[in-house]
């Protein structure tokens, strides 16, 4: 039982993809970001998940799955970052701009001088906590927008789901990705069985984005 | 060791606790400003709805008002001069054989006794005092009998008579003058020649049934007319009083009839119609 509980959770990060998927219509354009998102991320996962589990199988050279974290933390990051630029929201306008261009500085000067993006052994923690980091700043200045508004509108809108599910979902994983490639070293047992809290908030994730997008289409 | 590996789970732990828990008070934070801005801006527009019925009910009990006084001072005021006028003019005597003054003294006459006729039938449809004395249906019945006597228009009316009018008719008044101003509408825009008006009084809720065979309106076109200022001053004079009443007024178009419905969910009570 508990080994079919564990293999429904490695695959996770898959079969949870495809509950946004099935659902959502015909997306505006604000949404289509996400959208985006959702595919890249399938094939990202499809791709961690099939690598991870025929590694025995697959020559030595192509059987690491941590540089698709990698590539799947920074689409993750574009992507979000331009749903948050795009969305009618004239608050920090200069500053939500220029977190990509911070973002693109880091990554430069991180995978220029200091991590190899294709590390063998491990993803860069770096790269993901500083991308939760990011995305957690876009998530408040979400509320605080919202807070300091005027007008009174409707609460649970489409992108109120989109925020709270990635607000929820980078609150959870933040200190996992900062201390990962620690916890790996470490504690690695413990770092395996953790993943498993990453794939929980992974599916909450997904069940916000499902709700954004079938309220959205419904509109 | 064993210390740092401890250190770095508690880090962990405590690490994510501490970002859910803020994440959690940001997240209630935000839904509590948000429902108290609902909240505000509900009860503005409620004080905004009751300020616009405000208005309604003054300009309603302003024109209820003029009405009775035009209403008075034409039967006490012109109609006693014209009777005062016959009066005098009977006491003119004329020769029998002055065929051309006796021709004109009964033409004068006429014009006098029908100018009494006229100035008591305004005086009547201003005032509302047959539906104070007799109730609704009866004004209803009168002002139909009166609006149909001596013309080619055929109106008849099935009213349901459980309806009673109370002590203090003041919704009925606006009821009244909506069916006025509606018939008046169907004669001389419509020119309808068939009219039959019911009614239905059921679980405290009235509701009125008019049926036409003119040129009536339509929901779309009322709807249009009403907002064009020149044209729809009855329309929103009805409009007015349909939502002082927190009626509903439909109109529908079936083979070539008119049909308009008045609904009023359950009569206002008299608290709330007193300054009508």
């Amino acid at each position: 039982m508990l080994e079919l509980i564990q293999l429904i959770l490695d695959w996770s990060e898959v079969w949870a993809l495809l509950i946004p998927i099935i659902i959502y219509k015909k997306q505006p354009v604000l949404y289509r970001p996400v959208v985006f998102y959702l595919w890249s991320a399938l094939f990202f996962n499809l791709t961690i998940d099939f690598i991870w589990k025929f590694r025995t199988v697959i020559p030595t050279v192509y059987n690491s799955n941590n540089y698709l974290y990698n590539f799947h933390s920074i689409v993750r990051f574009s992507l979000f970052a331009v749903f948050f630029i795009k969305l009618n929201q004239p608050f920090l306008i200069t500053v939500k701009k220029t977190v990509p261009v911070l973002f693109l500085v880091f990554f430069i000067i991180n995978f220029g001088w200091y991590e190899n993006f294709f590390n063998y052994a491990q993803f860069s923690s770096r790269l993901l906590s500083v991308e939760a980091f990011f995305l957690l700043f876009y998530v408040l200045q979400y509320y605080l927008f919202k807070i300091n508004e005027n007008v009174g509108a409707k609460i649970f809108t489409p992108d109120f789901y989109m925020t709270t599910g990635l607000g929820i979902y980078m609150v959870i994983n933040f200190f996992i990705f900062l201390l990962y490639n620690e916890l790996s070293i470490r504690l690695q047992t413990f770092a395996i069985s953790l993943w498993n809290v990453h794939n929980i908030s992974f599916i909450i994730f997904n069940l916000f984005i499902a709700k954004s997008l079938y309220e959205s289409s419904k509109q | 060791m064993n210390q740092a590996n401890n250190d770095i789970r508690l880090l962990l732990v405590v690490g994510i606790a501490a970002m859910l828990l803020l994440f959690a008070t940001i997240l209630l934070i935000f839904i509590f400003t948000q429902r108290k801005k609902l909240q505000y801006q509900q009860s503005l527009h409620s004080l905004k709805e009751s300020q616009h019925l405000q208005l309604i009910e003054a300009s309603v009990r302003s024109e209820e008002t003029e009405r009775h006084r035009i209403a008075e001072e034409l039967h006490n005021e012109v109609g006693a001069l014209l009777s005062s006028a016959k009066l005098h003019f009977h006491t003119i005597s004329l020769a029998e054989n002055d065929c051309s003054n006796l021709i004109l003294y009964h033409k004068g006459n006429e014009l006098i006794d029908e100018s009494i006729k006229k100035i008591r039938g305004i005086s009547h449809s201003l005032h509302s005092h047959i539906l104070q004395s007799f109730g609704l249906n009866e004004a209803i019945k009168h002002f139909i009998d009166k609006l149909t006597c001596g013309s080619v228009i055929t109106a008849t009316t099935a009213l349901d008579y459980t309806y009673i009018t109370t002590h203090l008719p003041q919704s009925d008044i606006s009821i009244y003058r909506i069916i006025q101003e509606l018939l008046n509408n169907i004669i001389k825009h419509a020119h309808a020649n068939e009219i039959h008006i019911t009614s239905k009084y059921e679980y405290e809720s009235l509701t009125f049934n008019i049926i036409h065979n003119g040129e009536g309106l339509t929901q779309e076109i009322f709807e249009e007319l009403r907002y064009t200022a020149s044209d729809g001053m009855g329309l929103k004079n009805i409009q007015n009083r349909i939502n002082l009443l927190k009626a509903n007024l439909t109109f529908n178009k079936s083979n070539e009839l008119y049909f308009i419905q008045i609904y009023l969910p359950k009569p206002l009570s008299d608290e709330t119609m007193i300054h009508l």
